[in-house]
């Protein structure tokens, strides 16, 4: 029945065939040749990924953000596909919940958590407009929020702010604002741009304490805040030794738990997982031939990963999971699940089941001496779906 | 060689053809498409196919799996466009074989042959970006408007022939039990072993060979409408006899309850948001009873019972379908009566997936006296007994080819694209 006229193209497939596919000669080399410097500059460049998605889900009006397309890099703009644009939705808004009861400025929040004034600390935050989102609104009238990335991103966002007005007001008084001469640093009463590669963090102890930006981020934190740290898709790309050691600079280094005095600190992770179905392992080899390696991903492969990984981290109050498909099933309501389907043919459910399978937020907490229980009711994923 | 062999030979090294050139074929394959009816007549034997989706090389691979056109007769069940890098060399090479070897191939619509579905999922994009006009996409979509909505494969076997020296099932089969069961599926991989096999007890009425008379209409009550009960003059008694086969893009509709009401849809059109036509397209079988919302916001979901009652009522014995991805490449549903296809190996270059296409054999026992033609007139007449003496129907023997993706090293990925999106 087969044609033998027809060249088969498996018997061209170099190496072990399916799971490890190499780019060849398409200007990316392969992960394990690559210097830190170019592997560097591809996680750099996911941030971009990440804005002009949000900017398309913006534009078609799954979210509402005033600053998506500010913080979007000029000409950019391009229209992702409706499973994506839902991702990005389901990704955006599930995590904006947390912070939002987090920061108790939900109805139901407990009044004496609500009046203390709280923190956040966004890793790898790149072009993100969650801060500018929350400093704007009236919602979260306490709030102080720190952002840490390599210099190069923070430059473009520090210039997108010094070129915009809407961004700059948010910030307040000019003069509270200052901004470092190599523009890569921004400091306020309110909001702070760490220029730090995170592995430093990791490796704090043994070398680099004497880092300016390091002693910086030192300086303005608050220890004594209630405080939310935030990685969104950002740990993943660090080994999984230093991804474990930026959690520990924060839980043990910055925010040594002592008895009744220290304060709630909660940790939001959004990363990708299972790997080893066949999804995942084409995942993991299109991102190679991106140069993208995901390194912690076997790691903390599945739901029940990541919760013990909270709880070994030391967020032991409690630690939950869900993938975004659940999170888009249980966590948004008919009326706007029916709002957000009306925007956007999506043909390929099937796909966006996979997909959407494919990423988790995770989440976990340590009891401070102020009650925090604003997470409690969220429901998480208790089986592996 | 003739232009259009020239077309075929261009395409299949992925290049395009002149504009000039997509112009004429469109011209000639919606003269070719206007005179199918909304359900077009196919005789067994068959390899049907589901998605493609613009993934010109693993057409490729399906073809090397399946045979080549014209040796072996196709059915597409649609989606050719969309989602993939080349939506417009699968689509034109489909064409331009279609225009060649009408009787060889056929190719039914789906969700995505349509206006407002391309200009989301890329093959409107596709076609500004290769031609520089919305040309060729224009000419595209009005070939779309004239394709069939499903087809009705007749004449296949029950049984199936095992495949040749490659089947390495003797171990299980001893040669007393091969004799009182018959071959029913089989699954091979692109190799051509095969890795699952399924049998049923074989049916004495098999021996009933005086039943068998030439199956083709004496006196057609009404042209235009034959494969329904309608039509049917009842030829006789078959109890051995598979029944047809209904093959759509998605499925069934709450508004059609017979084959013959699919013939009366006016489908020279864009699909519509709702109604018969839109359902066919874009319907799923799903564990449900009766019908359901589809959270694909078109079409309807549907349960065994639907179906069951329409293959009965239509002397069906297997609906084949296409649509969603199955990641194994096909998935037979509700006791083997509907089958879902994909043939987007690795879908989307994403999915990890593989792909099927379905082979359905002749019949052979009855003479093979069925005609095949895709016109209206003089064809043969799928349903051969009136609706008061009914008897079970078999279904027909089923080999599926799976395959997986053509190697990522030699699609040529445009290389400004990245290979596929991820949340990062």
């Amino acid at each position: 029945m087969s044609a033998p006229q027809i060249p088969n193209l498996n018997t061209l497939r170099r190496g072990a065939g399916r799971g490890r596919l190499r780019g060849r000669g398409g200007g990316h080399e392969g992960p394990g040749s690559t210097s830190r410097g170019q592997k560097d500059r591809v996680v750099q460049g996911t941030d971009n990924d990440a804005s002009v998605s949000r900017l398309s889900a913006v534009g078609l009006g799954y979210l509402e953000d005033s600053f998506a397309r500010v913080l979007t890099p000029l000409g950019q703009e391009t229209r992702r596909l409706p499973i994506i644009n839902r991702g990005t939705y389901v990704r955006t808004t599930a995590i904006d919940k947390l912070v939002a009861r987090f920061l108790g400025s939900t109805a139901e929040s407990d009044s004496a958590w609500k009046q203390k004034k709280k923190q956040i600390i966004s890793l790898g935050a790149g072009s993100d407009t969650r801060v500018f989102r929350l400093l704007q609104s009236d919602l979260t009238p306490n709030l102080v929020y720190h952002e840490i990335d390599f210099a190069v991103n923070n430059t473009a966002k520090i210039k997108a702010i010094r070129g915009t007005p809407i961004l700059q007001r948010v910030l307040g008084h000019r003069e509270d604002v200052t901004i470092s001469d190599a523009g890569d640093a921004l400091h306020s009463p309110i909001y702070h741009i760490h220029p730090i590669d995170l592995r430093t963090l990791a490796h704090q102890s043994e070398s680099s304490a004497n880092d300016e930006p390091v002693i910086r981020l030192q300086e303005t934190v608050d220890t004594t805040l209630p405080t939310l740290i935030l990685s969104e898709c950002c740990l993943v790309y660090l080994s999984p030794d230093e991804a474990a050691g930026v959690v520990r600079y924060f839980t043990k280094t910055l925010f040594p738990p002592s008895g009744d005095t220290s304060e709630t600190l909660g940790l939001v992770l959004y990363e990708p997982i299972r790997p080893d179905d066949a999804f995942g392992r084409t995942m993991v080899a299109n991102l190679a031939t991106r140069g993208i390696q995901l390194q912690t991903l076997h790691e903390y492969a599945s739901l029940e990963a990541q919760r013990r990984r909270l709880r070994q981290q030391g967020f032991d109050a409690g630690q939950a999971a869900a993938d975004v498909d659940f999170l888009w099933e249980r966590w948004v309501n008919e009326d706007e699940k029916e709002r957000v389907a009306g925007l956007e043919m999506l043909d390929e459910m099937e796909e966006w089941k996979l997909l959407a399978q494919h990423y988790c937020v995770a989440w976990g907490w340590r009891e401070g001496c102020v009650r925090f229980d604003g997470w409690n009711d969220l429901e998480g994923q208790s089986s592996e779906g | 060689m003739s232009d259009l062999d020239r077309a075929i030979a261009q395409l299949r090294a992925c290049r395009l053809i002149p504009e000039a050139q997509v112009r004429e074929l469109c011209y000639k394959a919606r003269e070719l498409l206007i005179e199918e009816g909304n359900v077009v007549c196919v005789d067994a034997p068959v390899t049907i196919c589901g998605d493609i989706h613009g993934q010109f090389h693993d057409l490729m691979e399906l073809f090397r799996v399946g045979g080549d056109v014209p040796d072996t007769n196709y059915l597409f069940m649609g989606d050719f466009v969309d989602r993939g890098f080349y939506s417009l060399e699968s689509f034109l090479l489909l064409l331009c074989l279609k225009v060649r070897y009408p009787d060889r191939i056929t190719l039914i619509r789906g969700n995505h042959e349509s206006r407002q579905i391309t200009t989301v999922y890329g093959f409107y994009d596709e076609c500004i970006r290769k031609y520089g006009s919305a040309n060729v996409w224009r000419y595209c979509c009005e070939v779309f408007d004239y394709l069939a909505l499903g087809a009705l494969v007749l004449g296949a076997s029950a049984e199936l022939e095992p495949s040749g020296p490659s089947y390495n099932d003797t171990t299980q089969s001893t040669m007393s039990t091969t004799d009182d069961r018959e071959l029913e599926t089989e699954v091979l991989n692109s190799k051509g072993d095969v890795t699952m096999s399924t049998y049923r007890p074989r049916q004495g009425s098999s021996l009933d060979n005086g039943a068998t008379s030439p199956t083709r209409d004496p006196a057609p009550l009404r042209t235009g409408a034959p494969g329904t009960g309608a039509s049917s003059s009842g030829a006789g008694s078959y109890s051995s006899r598979t029944g047809a086969v209904l093959c759509v893009h998605g499925g069934l509709s709450p508004l059609i309850d017979t084959v013959d009401k699919i013939r009366l849809i006016d489908r020279k059109q864009e699909v519509p948001h709702e109604g018969a036509m839109c359902d066919l397209l874009w319907s799923d079988p799903d564990e449900i009873d009766g019908w359901g919302l589809s959270p694909r916001g078109a079409g309807f979901l549907f349960g065994a019972d639907i179906v069951k009652q329409f293959n009965y009522k239509n002397d069906l014995s297997l609906i084949a379908r296409a649509h969603q991805l199955v990641m194994e490449g096909y998935k037979e549903m509700f006791d083997g009566g509907i089958v879902t296809v994909w043939s987007a190996p690795n879908y989307c270059y994403r999915c990890g997936n593989v792909a099927a296409i379905l082979e359905l054999g002749e019949d052979t026992s009855s003479g093979g006296t069925v005609t095949r033609s895709n016109g209206d007139i003089g064809r043969s007449n799928g349903i051969l007994t009136s609706a008061t003496e009914k008897v079970p129907l078999r279904s027909p023997g089923r080999r599926y080819r799976v395959f997986e993706a053509a190697a990522q090293d030699t699609r040529g990925m445009p290389a400004k694209k990245p290979v596929a999106d991820y949340f990062l």
